[in-house]
């Protein structure tokens, strides 16, 4: 979970940002599934962009502050509008899940037109749980390697 | 260096081709994931020479060069071009990481506590050749702490830096689209930093490896000690249309701060992607090494960024292997003239000596 509340709501407690991020990191199959139930009833949606691209991704040398590009990543991103609702929607993950990012774009214009947000909600409590979970897990282990190291 | 094309030998090329890859045998989706989930440092040394984080692109190039790394380097690098760039990612700075690794061979008692994380570095290196005989190497499972370590760790340089060890350098503001890209521009001498540091993360890693080690060994007055050593995974944080930024997800990351004992505490850094320790370890002593006043002649930064780039220097060092009938050729015809031209007059001055011997030998 890298995702800090910054802004306000938009479904739940969980602020924009919170929501892209968990659908983001949501798991495929999961994701993909919520979005084939949200666009029914939804209205007619027209992809205007469904591609893999590249994102430089900069970092911040530790010693002198100097910000280089460490390499770019690949990323599937989605861009979608619902005419009827005069909406769009965006979604973008790192790999080349262009299903993923699809699902996440169709499921962010969900949460703008307030369409099916209990069922959305219910996901983005449960993807979080998982994912703090998953995360919470893995640190168990990593605490285990945590040493005191001692000078004769 | 003059070049011409060749003609003829499609069949023998196009069967050359197929020899190597009928050796492999059938690429699948299986053998690509396998790549993948059983050895994922070598995919990560790949993906960080390769400069493009994408594990599954990089097994299949993996898969497809059968283990070749300059050949997969080559491959991914390819591929990159392929690509539009879609974004420019926020830059990734330490509160960011998360952190599975962070140790410090300087100081012993670093806040936040030094965590090994995944490593062999204590370990007995020993074979299990046991498998080959059908058992199964299982290893152990690791009795879960009570609690889990904190997700990210504070930077050491920035408890030095308060503590005065260290010199405090204020960062610099530069929006992402600013900032000196090496695949936009060219390397040019003095480089700024950014390019050195971008160089150094595309680096080749045995390259890097090589003139970090003969720093190391005393070519230079750099004498390291690793500062802070941290893989983690970083966020990769876009941009929605709408302004808003969120984690597209993460990618793994290792970065080195080095620490040079000889003059006033200097510190060098390299960080790559994937994880892959030796790479920013050697990268960092280089930083500093490169940026003493007078370095020694293979820690200057033209020699270590023109030397350590992998496309360029495989692509080099392999281009001999091409027909260089024509250049050779024209060589060795050079040679020759040469070679007749210095006999010519020692055949001359041995003819004069024949000619005056007979003369003093006659009657």
């Amino acid at each position: 979970m890298d995702e800090v509340r910054t802004g306000d709501a938009v479904i739940g407690q969980y602020d924009h940002g919170q929501a892209l991020g968990i659908l983001a990191s949501a798991r495929p199959a999961a994701i993909k599934a919520l979005a084939e139930r949200v666009l029914d009833g939804f209205g007619d949606v027209t992809v205007i962009s469904n591609r893999t691209g590249l994102a430089m991704l900069p970092y911040q040398d530790t010693v002198k502050g100097t910000a280089f590009h460490l390499g770019e990543v690949l990323v599937a991103e989605a861009q979608i509008e619902v005419p009827t609702r005069d909406l769009e929607g965006y979604g973008a993950v790192v790999g080349r899940d262009l299903e993923h990012a699809m699902a996440m774009a169709v499921i962010d214009a969900a949460i703008a037109a307030r369409h099916q947000a209990s069922v959305i909600l219910e996901f983005l409590d449960a993807e979080r749980r998982h994912q703090e979970e998953s995360d919470r897990q893995r640190l168990t282990l990593v605490e285990a390697t945590r040493v005191q190291m001692e000078t004769f | 260096m003059a070049y011409v094309a060749t003609r003829g030998g499609e069949q023998a090329i196009e069967h050359a081709e197929r020899l190597f890859r009928s050796d492999l045998g059938t690429i699948s989706r299986d053998r690509v994931d396998a790549v993948r989930k059983t050895m994922p440092y070598l995919v990560d040394r790949l993906m960080g020479e390769a400069s493009l984080y994408e594990p599954d692109l990089a097994a299949l190039a993996l898969a497809q060069a059968g283990g070749d790394l300059y050949e997969a380097v080559l491959l991914l690098r390819a591929y990159r071009t392929t690509q539009p760039r879609i974004a420019f990612a926020q830059p990734v700075t330490q509160p960011d990481l998360f952190t599975v690794r962070r140790i410090s061979a300087a100081f012993k008692d670093i806040p936040g506590g030094q965590i090994l994380g995944p490593t062999l570095d204590y370990s007995h290196r020993l074979l299990q050749v046991g498998v080959l005989m059908g058992e199964d190497f299982t290893p152990e499972a690791v009795p879960p702490a009570a609690q889990p370590a904190p997700a990210t760790q504070p930077s050491l340089i920035d408890w030095q830096k308060a503590q005065g060890i260290v010199l405090d350098h204020p960062v610099e503001t530069v929006a992402p689209e600013d900032i000196p890209d090496l695949t936009r521009e060219p390397l040019l001498f003095p480089v700024p930093r950014a390019h050195k540091l971008q160089s150094l993360a595309r680096a080749d890693t045995g390259g890097t490896l090589a003139l970090g080690y003969a720093t190391m060994r005393g070519y230079g007055d750099v004498h390291p000690t690793v500062n802070e050593l941290r893989l983690a995974e970083a966020p990769v944080r876009l941009r929605h249309p709408r302004g808003t930024i969120f984690s597209a997800g993460r990618v793994r990351v290792s970065q080195a701060e080095i620490i040079s004992k000889s003059k006033n505490l200097e510190l060098g850094f390299s960080a790559t992607f994937g994880w892959n320790e030796i790479k920013v370890i050697a990268a960092a002593t280089l930083d500093i090494a490169s940026s003493q006043p007078n370095p020694a002649s293979a820690a200057t930064e033209e020699f270590i960024l023109y030397h350590t780039e992998p496309v360029e220097s495989s692509g080099f060092c392999i281009h001999f292997k091409l027909p260089h009938y024509v250049t050779f050729q024209s060589a060795l015809d050079a040679y020759r003239r040469v070679k007749a031209d210095r006999e010519a007059p020692a055949s001359t001055a041995v003819e004069k000596e024949l000619t005056q011997a007979l003369q003093d030998d006659a009657p």
